[in-house]
């Protein structure tokens, strides 16, 4: 994250005298604020999303959206707010993602719209540009559901225009429109059947929320770093889907009923759960609460002795985490479906590193895949076996990886079949070949316009040293991040971070469109997940693409189109 | 027609029910501004569709359903957004409501509308 810690002296003396007029940088700072706010509470807000679809990610991708849109405005010295907030509309709608994303991208536009070309913005001004935002969201679709993000920015928007009417006091105009977003939000799933089911409010609306809260702390000074210590509706609690996050030193996954003696600190318990353990989480409902954690072996008992000071435990509830990993894991290993070869077409077999590659290439439609890579290359019998059985005369065979290469020459010339070797020497060369597959058309031009593709792709690979050796120049000592670019060295860092991102500059990433990320099962979500938020975020208008690619060695194989 | 067993015979799902679970979770999606013919000339795109199965292809195959959906989406979107949303919400209603997997949804993108040109 590039946004700096906002010191607040400035702002205690904003709050002294009221506020009534915003220029461009003060706006800019609003925006600011919004996105870091939403970052801070964007867990909260992916865990409450069950619409459309349920995939978890509306927090993420309103985080995405403000970035995008503050990036624009990021070292713009603009005093003019309308121009801010054109450039904020200009960001959002290019770095739109998801639905939420959309949405909030033409709230933005709507807002800019309504402030126009104007100097500063005044109370009476915020409430047009609300409605514009309203009019602007609303007119995206044709049948807009209510009780989502939507419903949210119509509520803000006549609670605007009535108190516009009233002050023009900003902050006490925010302050208004914050308890009327926080309301509609809370009424949301009177008006959405499904969030009632799944007892949740909208996850949109409250990421709209946020936003608008974290302009209102700003502009009263307040801290916007540190989650407020959440209670969430004890239906929202995603417990079945703990296994998502699990780490090493995450062994046991705890979860206790209690009743307080006494009202409930939530800070200082928090806190003292911090110590203990991860993925704390905190339920409530009727002044029973229920409290979530994932605990190493050793502590496992902790949380229990430290709940217990403070009430009545009703239900304590331990799982293995690590053994239904594994379990979880068996299952997952037996997924890949090949699709079905119709005779005589052209059959692929693609040699692949790891489960999730697999899948992709089994989703591509190649007929047979040889488990295979770095340090583990398959033999010319195991890659003769795949094919030699297949209904059809013509295979291809994509090496994925230059040690392979000979092997799968040596197994053409083993056979009867019309079999060519296409020399991808990465995984990314071979998916970009697998797209131009057509099963019946004629077999040379197939293979030359696969031949041609696997040049059409970047690819880069990032791995941990092994030994302390210098090549191309490249100093690399152990244990040093390493990153190749299409098999070629080009840099060692200390970090991660530091080796994806000069690999992607070395790639001339800034030239190319999409992103795709395979992580392998060397590395853990978050980590993935902290490392892919940073290359976004210097990337805003790419196309990002992340996959579990289960390969070993690589904790990242980058396809850069 | 799609065809699963129960314990008293068949149960038969034809293209145009799935045809119509797929454009109303469309039509609902954000973005979406409408279902555009996919016979017809460009140009010629309605925006409020009443045949359930007018910018709606659905292809059975009996274990996998692809579907084609042909839109029009609010100038000023972004456009891949847009797609990928609608494309993943009416793989999920049709999954929910079927229990069939869907394997391909393809979007084809017919035309802007615009409501505001800024």
């Amino acid at each position: 994250m590039s946004t700096k810690k906002k010191t607040t002296p400035d702002l205690v003396e904003l709050t002294s005298k009221p506020c009534t007029t915003l220029d461009g940088q003060g706006f800019k700072t609003l925006i600011e604020a919004a996105m870091t706010w939403v970052k801070t509470n964007q867990q909260t807000i992916n865990a409450l999303n069950v619409f459309p679809v349920p995939d978890g990610d509306t927090g993420t991708n309103m985080l995405l959206t403000m970035q995008a849109a503050y990036n624009e405005i990021a070292s713009s010295g603009e005093n003019n707010v309308g121009k801010i907030a054109h450039a904020v509309a200009q960001g959002a709608l290019m770095g739109a993602r998801g639905n939420s994303g959309v949405i909030l991208s033409q709230i933005w536009r709507g807002f800019a719209r309504g402030l126009d070309s104007l100097d500063t913005l005044n109370a009476q001004v915020f409430a047009t540009a609300l409605d514009e935002s309203r009019a602007t969201a609303y007119k995206g679709v044709v049948r807009p559901v209510e009780g989502t993000i939507l419903t949210v920015i119509k509520d803000v928007s006549i609670a605007a225009k009535k108190i516009t009417a009233e002050t023009e006091d900003l902050i006490e105009i925010l302050e208004h429109i914050v308890t009327a977003a926080d309301e509609s939000v809370q009424h949301t799933p009177e008006l959405l059947p499904i969030l009632k089911q799944a007892g949740v409010v909208d996850s949109g609306g409250k990421g709209l929320f946020f936003l608008l809260e974290g302009m209102l702390r700003h502009l009263k000074g307040l801290p916007l770093e540190t989650p407020t210590a959440t209670v969430l509706p004890l239906a929202s609690m995603k417990l079945d889907e703990a296994m998502e996050g699990v780490e090493p030193g995450q062994d046991y996954e705890v979860v206790i009923d209690f009743r307080p003696n006494e009202p409930l600190n939530l800070e200082k318990y928090y806190e003292g759960l911090g110590e203990i353990g991860t993925s704390i989480q905190v339920g409530e409902g009727d002044g029973m609460y229920r409290m979530h954690i994932h605990v190493p072996t050793e502590k496992r008992y902790e949380p229990i002795e430290y709940t217990l000071k403070l009430g009545t435990i009703t239900k304590v509830a331990m799982e293995n985490l690590l053994a239904q990993m594994e379990e979880q894991q068996g299952k997952n290993d037996q997924k890949i479906n090949l699709a079905a070869l119709e005779s005589g077409h052209i059959a692929v077999v693609a040699v692949s590193p790891g489960k999730g590659i697999s899948r992709i290439f089994a989703s591509l439609g190649v007929a047979a895949i040889v488990e295979g890579g770095q340090t583990m290359n398959p033999s010319t019998e195991e890659i003769l076996h795949a094919f030699e059985n297949l209904h059809t005369d013509k295979v291809i065979i994509l090496p994925n990886n230059k040690n392979i290469i000979l092997a799968a020459q040596n197994a053409a010339t083993l056979t009867v079949k019309k079999v060519a070797v296409i020399p991808s020497s990465t995984v990314p060369q071979g998916l970009s070949a697998m797209l131009r597959l057509v099963g019946d058309a004629d077999f040379d031009h197939v293979v030359s316009e696969m031949n041609e593709a696997i040049h059409e792709v970047e690819t880069g690979e990032v791995t941990i040293a092994t030994r302390t050796v210098e090549i191309n120049g490249v100093d690399v000592k152990s244990g040093e991040v390493i990153a190749l670019l299409n098999g070629k060295l080009v840099n060692a860092e200390p970090t991660l971070e530091e080796a994806c991102e000069k690999l992607l500059k070395s790639a001339k990433t800034e030239d190319r469109e999409r992103i795709t990320i395979f992580y392998g099962n060397n590395i853990s979500k978050n980590e993935v997940n902290k490392i892919v938020d940073d290359i976004r975020l210097i990337y805003p208008n790419h196309e990002f693409e992340l996959h579990d690619g289960g390969q070993p060695h690589y904790q990242f194989i980058f396809m850069i189109e | 027609m799609s065809e699963r067993n129960n314990q008293f015979g068949n149960i038969y799902v034809s293209h145009r029910a799935i045809a119509t679970i797929a454009c109303q979770s469309a039509l609902e999606s954000y973005g979406v501004v409408g279902l555009a013919a996919k016979n017809l000339a460009e140009g010629l795109a309605q925006v409020l569709v009443k045949d359930p199965s007018l910018g709606v292809d659905v292809h059975y195959d009996g274990q996998m359903i692809q579907i084609d959906l042909y839109i029009i989406i609010e100038y000023g979107t972004r456009i891949t957004t847009v797609s990928s949303s609608v494309a993943d919400s009416v793989a999920y209603q049709v999954e929910k409501s079927l229990g069939i997997p869907v394997n391909h949804v393809n979007v084809h993108v017919r035309g802007l509308r615009i409501s505001n040109a800024d």
